[in-house]
Order: C-alpha cells, then sequence, then structure tokens
C-alpha cells in the first residue's frame, strides 16, 4: 500500500479513539451524551486531515506511522487536558492549530534537508540566543526560569531552542564526524581525537548547560546533554565518548548536587519521598497514589480522584508535568502501557528512518531528533514513577503547554522530511515490509 | 554508522522496557499498599461520594446534612455546634469520628440491611445513598441543657429511665463544625478541648452522688433502713483516715435518710465499711459501673478499685464517692435510672431509626433491660429518699413548683482549685419520665451550681 493510504488508513482509529474518549468524559461530566464531543472529533480530523495532505504533496515518501502515533497522543493528550480542565483544552487544542501550522512551514521551509546543514552556525547561534534571551527575560516561577511572555502569550524558548542545536550538532558532527574518528594522540593509553574539532561542540553543550543552571531548569539541561551524548556516539560510533560524557555528567551531578540545594531536594526526595510527604516529595507522593489507584484497568475516564475536594488537581502540574500520572490512573496499567508503546514506535519509526537515510547530516538529524524526543518522554515519565529523580518537562504531545506541542510538530516535520528522503523509500512498498534487507543495503552501500 | 543507530536504539528500547516493568511494579506490585497508606486520602475521598445519610432528632431537627460540590458530598451542620461534641464529624482531611463513625456503615450505605435497597437503586439509576439516622434526642432538651450549661466546663446528660432512651447529652467546651478545618490546629492538639465528648468520656470522682449507689446496696442488703439511727461526731476515724463532712459540719445524732438527705460523709463510711469491700465491689458490678453501656458511641468505663486492693480507709473514702471512684455522667444518670424505675437499667440508646433513602425503616431500637441491681422495693425506698433530699436536704435548688423532683448532690472534691459540682435527679417521682446527671468542673457546691442546672433540663424534658 502507499505509505500516504496507510497514514490516512491509520489516522482513523486514532481520531476513532480520541473522539470515543471525549464521548465518555462528556458523558460523566454533563450526566447525558451530546454531539459536542464528535463535533470534537471533526475538529481533530481535520487538523490532522490538513497535515496528512500537506505530508501528501511535501513529502509524498515519508514514513507512514510517525503521523498517526503523533495524532493519538495529541489526541488523549487534550481528552485529559479537557477532562481536568475544559478551558485549557479549548486553548491546548489552538496551540495544536498553530503547531499543525508550524508543521507546514518547516515542511516547506526545509524540504531540502541539504540546505538546512549549510545554516548551521546561524541556527545553533539562534539557539543559544533564545535560551540567554529566556535568562535576561523570564521572571523565575515555580523555581524555574522558563517562560517569556510576549503579548500575554506565555512561551517556553527551550522547547525550539532543543530543535535548533540538534540540527547544528547534527550538521556540525556531519562535517568532523571522520575527524572524531581517527585518533592522533594517546593519554594514558586511550586514543583522544583533536580537541580543536570537539571545542565547538563542548562549548555549546557546556554553555547550553550553564544556562540551565542559570534557568534552574534541570529536565531541559539533561535533555540536550544525553542528546549531545548520543548524537556524538552515533557519529563516532566510539564509547570513548559515551565513558567521558558520563564521568563528566557524574561530575556535574555531584557538583550540582553540593552546590544547589534544590537539586540536593529533587535527589533526597527521589531516594525516599516519604521523609517530607506533605512539603517536598507531596507531588512523587501523590503521584504514586494516582498511579496505584489505576491499578491494572484504571478507574475509567473521567472516573479518577484527580481534582480533590477543594477544586484543586490532585497533584500540583497535574496537566503539564504528571499529565502521564493522571492517564494512568483512569486508563490503568493497560493505557499507560499502550502510551508508552506508541513512544516506542516513534521510537522505532525515528531511529529506522535515521538507519535508511541517504546521506549522514540527514541520518544524524533524525538520530538526535528521535533521541531528544525519546529522552524526553523517558525522563518525564520515569520521574512521575520515581523510577529516576523527577525533572520538570513536557512529555511530548500529551502535557499541556503550546511551544512543547507546536515544537514537537517541528521536530515530527523534520523527521518525515528525513524519511521522505531516504533513497531506500524511493522504491515504495518493498522496502518498509522489508526492513532487514532495507539496512542490509545500506551497510554495503 | 548503522551500528552506532543500532546500539542507540536498544539501548532507547531497554529504557522504555525498564519503565514498563517498573511501572507494572508500582501499578499491581506496590498499588495496595498506596492504596492502604494513612497519607492517601483516596479511599475517603470514594466514601464522599456517597450522599451519606442524614441525622435528625427525634422531634424532626436536621442535625447533620449534605451541601453537594462538584461530585461530593459535604456535611453541614444548620444547627451550628449543637451536639457537636460526640455528633463528631466525616471530613475529607480528617476522616470519621463521633457517630459519624460509630454509625458509619449505616449513614454510608454499607450496613447490610440496605445492600438490597442500594442494589435496587443502582438498577433503577439512582445513586448509592446512606441510611438516615433519627436519634432519641429531644432538640428543645439538647438545647436547654447546652445553654444553661453555657461556657462552664461539664456535661449533662438525660435519659428517660423506662426506655433508655438519651434524650439529651451536652458537653462543654463545644466547636463548631462547619469552621472544622480553620481551627483543627488548635482543636486536634487541645486534649480536654471540644472534640472529648465528656458526656460518656468524661471521668470525675462522683463525690456524694455515689451515696446514691452505696444506699441502694445497703438498703437492698438490709443492713440499713431510712430510720436507721447514727450518730455524728464530725470525724471518724476508719483505719487511720480521719473521715470529715463537708464544710466541717456536724451532725449529732440522726437516722439513715437524713444522713441521705444532708450528706453525711461519716455516717456513708460507716455503711459502706459495714458492707464490706467484696459486698460493695458486687453492687458496683451490678450497677454495670466498669462496663460499656453499648451506646455504641466511644464510652470510657467507670472505675472502682478491686475489693483485695481495698482496705478500711480506702473503702471509707469510696463510700462517698473519693479516693479511686471515677465515674462518667452517663453512668450516673444510669444510677439514678435504676431507682426511677423497679430497679432495672435500660440499655441507653442514641438512635430511635435507621431509615434508608427509599424512607423504609431498616432498624428501630427495642428498649431492653441492660442490668437489674436492685429490687423494686428498694428503688422505691430510695427514691423517697432522693425526694425528700430535694425537698429539705442539699438538693432544694432543683425543685420544680407543681412537679415532684427528686435528686442528689455531690461536691467532689479535687486537689487543685474548686470542687467539681455534681447532682443527680429525676422526675415526677411517682412515674419518673426523665432522669438527668450534671457536672461542672470546678464549679463549686453541687447544691448550688449543679442542681438549677437539673432543674432547667428537666423543666425542658417534662414539656416537651
Amino acid at each position: 500500500m502507499n505509505p500516504r493510504n496507510r497514514e490516512l488508513l491509520l489516522l482513523l482509529p486514532a481520531v476513532f479513539i480520541a473522539t470515543l474518549g471525549f464521548t465518555v468524559v462528556y458523558a460523566r461530566q454533563t450526566g447525558s451524551p451530546a454531539w459536542a464531543p464528535l463535533a470534537h472529533g471533526a475538529v481533530f480530523l481535520g487538523l490532522f486531515g490538513i497535515a496528512h495532505v500537506c505530508v501528501r504533496f511535501l513529502a509524498p515518501r515519508a514514513d507512514p506511522y510517525l503521523l498517526p502515533v503523533t495524532a493519538l497522543l495529541c489526541g488523549l493528550g487534550i481528552l485529559m487536558i479537557y477532562r481536568l480542565d475544559p478551558d485549557r483544552a479549548f486553548l491546548q487544542s489552538l496551540w495544536l492549530g498553530v503547531g499543525i501550522v508550524f508543521f507546514i512551514v518547516v515542511l516547506v521551509s526545509a524540504r531540502h534537508l541539504e540546505r538546512l546543514a549549510e545554516y548551521k552556525y546561524l541556527l545553533g547561534l539562534a539557539g543559544l540566543a533564545l535560551l540567554i534571551f529566556t535568562i535576561v527575560v523570564a521572571p523565575e516561577t515555580h523555581g524555574a526560569r522558563l517562560w517569556v511572555r510576549i503579548g500575554g502569550i506565555g512561551f517556553q524558548p527551550s522547547e525550539f531552542a532543543k530543535l535548533l542545536l540538534i540540527v547544528f550538532f547534527a550538521a556540525y558532527l556531519r562535517d568532523v564526524r571522520e575527524l572524531l574518528t581517527v585518533s592522533t594522540r594517546k593519554i594514558l593509553g586511550v586514543a583522544v581525537p583533536p580537541f580543536r574539532y570537539l571545542a565547538p561542540l563542548f562549548i555549546i553543550w557546556g554553555l547550553s548547560v550553564l544556562l540551565m543552571i542559570f534557568m534552574k531548569d534541570l529536565g531541559t539541561g539533561l535533555l540536550f546533554f544525553g542528546a549531545l551524548l548520543a548524537l556524538m556516539y552515533v557519529a563516532t560510533g566510539r564509547a570513548f565518548y559515551v565513558v567521558v560524557g558520563l564521568v563528566l555528567f557524574s561530575l556535574g551531578a555531584f557538583g550540582l548536587y553540593e552546590i544547589f540545594s534544590h537539586v540536593q531536594t529533587r535527589v533526597d526526595i527521589w531516594l525516599d519521598p516519604w521523609q517530607d510527604p506533605s512539603g517536598a516529595g507531596y507531588q512523587i507522593v501523590q503521584s504514586l497514589f494516582t498511579l496505584a489507584s489505576g491499578g491494572l484497568f484504571g478507574q475509567g475516564l473521567g472516573a479518577g480522584y484527580l481534582i480533590t475536594l477543594s477544586g484543586n488537581p490532585a497533584i500540583p502540574a497535574l496537566e503539564t508535568d504528571f499529565i502521564f500520572s493522571a492517564l494512568a490512573e483512569e486508563l490503568g496499567l493497560a493505557g499507560a502501557a499502550a502510551v508508552i508503546m506508541m513512544y516506542v514506535i516513534f521510537l522505532y519509526r525515528g531511529f529506522r528512518a535515521a538507519l535508511v537515510a541517504g546521506h549522514d547530516f540527514a541520518r544524524l538529524l533524525a538520530a538526535g531528533l528521535t533521541v531528544v524526543f525519546s529522552l524526553q518522554a523517558f525522563l518525564i515519565m520515569g520521574g512521575v514513577t520515581k523510577l529516576i529523580p523527577l525533572t520538570g518537562i513536557t512529555l511530548p504531545f500529551l502535557s499541556y503547554g503550546g511551544s512543547s506541542i507546536v515544537s514537537n510538530l517541528g521536530l515530527l516535520a523534520l523527521l518525515l522530511l528525513v524519511s521522505h528522503d531516504s533513497p531506500q523509500e524511493q522504491g515504495g512498498d518493498l522496502a518498509l515490509s522489508n526492513d532487514h534487507q532495507g539496512i542490509r543495503v545500506v551497510r554495503n552501500a | 554508522m548503522q551500528g552506532s543507530i543500532r546500539n542507540t536504539f536498544l539501548f532507547f528500547l531497554l529504557l522504555f522496557l525498564l519503565l514498563l516493568v517498573w511501572l507494572t511494579y508500582i501499578q499491581v506490585w506496590a498499588a495496595p499498599g498506596l492504596n492502604r497508606n494513612p497519607r492517601n486520602t483516596r479511599a475517603l475521598e470514594q466514601q464522599m461520594r456517597i450522599e451519606r445519610g442524614e441525622i435528625v432528632t427525634a422531634d424532626g431537627l436536621p442535625l447533620v446534612v449534605n451541601r453537594r460540590e462538584g461530585p461530593y458530598y459535604l456535611r453541614d451542620y444548620p444547627q451550628g455546634s449543637l451536639a457537636s461534641p460526640w455528633l463528631g464529624y466525616a471530613h475529607p482531611r480528617y476522616g470519621l469520628a463521633g457517630l459519624e463513625a460509630a454509625y458509619n456503615p449505616e449513614l454510608s450505605g454499607e450496613a447490610d440491611a440496605s445492600v438490597l435497597d442500594n442494589f435496587v437503586g443502582t438498577v433503577l439509576g439512582r445513586e448509592k445513598s446512606g441510611a438516615d439516622l433519627v436519634l432519641t434526642i429531644d432538640s428543645a432538651v439538647q438545647r436547654a441543657a447546652e445553654t444553661t450549661l453555657g461556657d462552664r466546663v461539664g456535661a449533662v446528660v438525660a435519659l428517660d429511665p423506662a426506655t433508655g432512651a438519651v434524650l439529651a447529652m451536652a458537653s462543654s467546651p463545644r466547636y463548631d463544625p462547619r469552621l472544622l478545618s480553620q481551627a483543627w490546629e488548635r482543636l486536634s492538639t487541645d486534649e480536654g478541648g471540644p472534640l472529648l465528648n465528656r458526656g460518656t468520656r468524661g471521668l470525675y470522682p462522683p463525690g456524694s452522688v455515689f451515696k446514691i449507689l452505696v444506699a441502694a446496696s445497703a438498703l437492698e442488703e438490709r443492713s440499713i433502713t431510712p430510720e436507721s439511727g447514727f450518730k455524728d461526731e464530725g470525724s471518724w476515724n476508719a483505719g487511720g483516715f480521719v473521715v470529715r463532712n463537708y464544710g466541717d459540719e456536724t451532725f449529732g445524732q440522726h437516722d439513715a435518710l437524713t444522713a441521705f438527705t444532708k450528706s453525711i460523709n461519716t455516717t456513708f463510711a460507716k455503711i459502706g465499711v459495714g458492707l464490706g469491700a467484696t459486698t460493695l465491689n458486687a453492687y458496683v458490678d451490678a450497677f454495670g459501673w466498669r462496663e460499656d453501656p453499648g451506646l455504641r458511641l466511644q464510652t470510657e468505663a467507670s472505675q472502682f478499685p478491686d475489693a483485695d486492693e481495698m482496705d478500711v480507709a480506702h473503702l471509707a473514702q469510696a463510700s462517698f464517692g473519693q479516693g479511686e471512684v471515677l465515674a462518667t455522667p452517663m453512668h450516673m444518670a444510669l444510677v439514678a435510672g435504676a431507682v426511677a424505675t423497679d430497679g432495672s437499667i435500660m440499655r441507653p440508646f442514641l438512635v430511635q431509626r435507621v431509615v434508608a433513602s427509599s424512607g423504609v425503616t431498616l432498624s428501630e431500637a427495642r428498649p431492653s433491660v441492660w442490668k437489674h441491681p436492685v429490687s423494686a422495693e428498694t428503688a422505691l425506698t430510695l427514691r423517697g429518699m432522693m425526694r425528700e433530699a430535694v425537698v429539705s436536704g442539699t438538693g432544694t435548688a432543683a425543685a420544680i413548683s407543681g412537679v415532684q423532683v427528686a435528686g442528689k448532690t455531690g461536691t467532689a472534691e479535687v486537689a487543685d482549685g474548686l470542687p467539681h459540682a455534681w447532682f443527680v435527679g429525676f422526675a415526677p417521682v411517682e412515674a419518673p419520665q426523665v432522669v438527668v446527671a450534671a457536672v461542672v468542673e470546678h464549679g463549686g457546691t453541687g447544691g448550688k451550681v449543679a442542681a438549677p442546672i437539673v432543674r432547667t433540663v428537666i423543666q425542658a424534658a417534662l414539656n416537651r
């Protein structure tokens, strides 16, 4: 089947599930079924329909699974936000609309991927500028400087800096990867690549992490760091970078832990949230109660205890950082596992696009985008389940937040362009139905 | 680059698998423990989704009703602080207490009798709701008891001696349950504060009101009659302990009736010592002194030392309600109840009826005899003696014109401050309809302070 028809066919169940969910939540809240959820479903289908049509024209050979997975995640996200706060769901729908526009803009403007690489320094500097701008302008809210207000609209520049910096990393690493793999010196018996080619990467990386320290946004700092480390490894294939990176990370983490009290608090409540269950550990303790209440099959949509008697959410930041906990209570382990599987499918299709991509920049770009996307999903889902220390970042496509959904739709557009660009995809169904052959062909090439 | 891409993919796949395993652990294995965690208010919130039954007085005044907020029902109290120390609360943050806790199965619709009713309700599409409680409390008597007690710390218990129905139970200080969350910090740390229902949980030395029990025992044992002669010299040495009368009065030659009406300590010490520790202990138990009368509210057992722990000095002190004797106002009312009837104590109850939301009565209280400590003859004799105490003794402040009131004063001396003021009485003597016990902590003498309280409450009960 033509990849676009496959995409269209898969969009239908995604829209159907979201509409069905809306109907259930709506009926629970108003006590009667109504046409309103169908209208929501129609608008939702319309938005992703437009996205689909644009992909059909601008990137017809693109991966058919990424867009439906995105649609399902967005649908579940808006559904949960609606269940928690209908006004915010309306805003989120508007942001989804803006995101689809951004998606189309990226599809159009970046369709010649090679040209994107030519502007790597400009894009990298723009990314840094966004971060510096945030530090200068943003007031501190909830202990972090993340938000910039322009004309009354909150805007989170780090979400976009993420995209720009990944493009820069991919383009730069494409240029220097040969040099990085060739070691000229040995220090203590370990082959070390020439430092001067590493310098720009370390500068950018160091700067962005420093900025994160000033912004007190640990999640995004960790995200940038992890993404760069993974890209270095992908580009060079050398475990050396991973080892150096992990040593650097350990030093950095230890330093941050020693210096900043809020980092200490984060780690301490991760180790034992019960030492202060109504103070610092409140969010994570409530999140665990929420997950436990969900059990295997959940309380049912709209039937969880997400809004307390006083009308407040059961967990502060429920519709942003803790949306996964909310979903896991109402849809249970079954629903939560399905969401994790959606991210795994995204991860798989993203890396597959990297594998079959026609040239190194596309390869590195797809890998970088997929890593940053998957790492972000893992960091927040791991955080709210107490698997790892909690860092306040959004869950891509699910969390409430305009910047997050818009930038991640941009990320999706870039991934689709990479998969469209791949020489293997030009054969249509053949490559799609025979992954291993496709990979082997590339290897031999 | 293919190898490193694949390795990176596998690494992230592993991360997500780890997350999946961990999430399964939390949502399946760790879930039961997390659901039971005392910090977890979800179970309580689930309860708040049930329309709990209302609580109304016998005369139909609603004390506890519901207020809807979103999917939840919150408790509201139209009468404010009325009866708050024992009504308790059902609060999403502070849990259950008092009658709300004791009757939670009925109020939340979980009691066996209303399961079928709820099932039918579910089938018919009605929301699950609890059963209402119709109390035995009369709002006028309750209000009279609380008003007359006022700001003074203490308690009043009023019973129908013929049935055991509690007509009023006042405990002071009280609190306004509508302001529970604002006052919680103060209330929860104040141990002798408004959250303590003094009617069933306040333990006080009874002082001379205990003489009702001692006199009943001696009459039943036929060791005295009202006419038995005694001689008081102002003090009496009992095994090294010198018994004195209140206010160091001396009464000279007198009979047992006068010893009761004038509350002569030396004579009661002699009567008690004459009975002996074993016999007195047997009567204390016959009156149910050391038992929970089964009100279903949290109730303290009154205290009395065991026979083998009592020497003559202890026995002499215990005979006029001092020393190691402690009583709750509820128990004192029950003791007087035996005198007001044919010598039997009816089992006290607070809830007359449990009515399902459908209107069907699920259960109805049936009066039953709890104890039968003395004979009808003894009760009748003692009734006359208690009547005389109001007519010409220490209890004249309890007298009501046109109604024959009987009673006994108590002035329980304590280590620090003024004595606790007691009065236990009932009316009308010919066919008692109400028995009232009142105590005012550090109030002064029973005749001056407690007797007028009992008088007011008896009047309210007879006028209802």
